[in-house]
């Protein structure tokens, strides 16, 4: 489906989509959709779920590997 | 203050860091420290302060990829207080955190949304790198990264 500026798309009764702005190398979308339906970009959900795994495995026995793996292999004393 | 993961820490007010929005998936944790133990460097723990049990594990992006090149939008420049008419530079202006995630398969590293914080001011954010090629899941222990301390 290709749009011109200004020009919709309809996702079911309920969602709707504008072409905003054709910028050089962005677009500005409208999005139209109801209260409880989220509307967020791809990489704020992916960076929300990275920090979710990264909460949940911070125990200290699990880390232990990654420091032996960090330090420098000198450090023994 | 008490804490899940070290016991009771100490810290001085004006070491506290402040996270105006939190970050994506806590965004009511606005108030953070950074703990260093000289035996689990060249990590770098951020702890909440508002919830003992939630802490993240860092380490400086530098130590991860010394050429990484840090990207924040005019909109997470204007969070930290900083202009926007350039970008910020690591250790000058910034310290740049990446979070780790360690899962069953290696840890990784978020070098797509590195936590970005003011120096001056201590303000921070986790800014999300606009039209990046940086992954979200860095594998580090794939390769045989220049990982220097």
């Amino acid at each position: 489906m290709s749009r011109r500026e200004g020009e919709t798309i309809l996702i079911g009764d309920e969602i709707e989509i504008v072409i905003a702005h054709i910028g050089r190398s962005r677009v500005k979308v409208g999005i139209r959709a109801p209260r409880q339906m989220p509307v967020i970009a791809r990489e704020i959900k992916l960076v929300c779920e990275e920090n979710l795994a990264a909460a949940a495995g911070t125990s200290p026995a699990a880390l232990s590997g990654l420091i032996a793996r960090l330090q420098p292999a000198s450090r023994n004393d | 203050m008490q804490t899940t993961n070290f016991g009771t820490i100490a810290y001085e007010p004006d070491s506290e860091l402040e996270f105006p929005c939190g970050l994506p998936g806590f965004d009511s944790r606005k108030r953070f420290v950074a703990v260093r133990f000289v035996e689990s460097d060249p990590l770098i723990y951020l702890q909440s302060l508002e919830d003992p049990a939630l802490c993240f594990v860092t380490m400086p992006i530098l130590s991860v990829d010394p050429r990484y090149r840090l990207k924040v939008t005019t909109e997470d420049l204007g969070q930290l207080g900083l202009p926007a008419v350039r970008q910020p530079r690591i250790g000058e202006d910034v310290l740049c955190l990446t979070v780790l995630a360690i899962r069953e398969t290696g840890p990784t590293a978020n070098l797509l949304a590195p936590i970005v914080i003011n120096l001056k001011t201590r303000r921070a954010v986790q800014a999300i790198a606009p039209e990046s090629e940086y992954s979200h899941q860095f594998e580090l222990m794939s390769e045989e990264v220049a990982l220097c301390s």
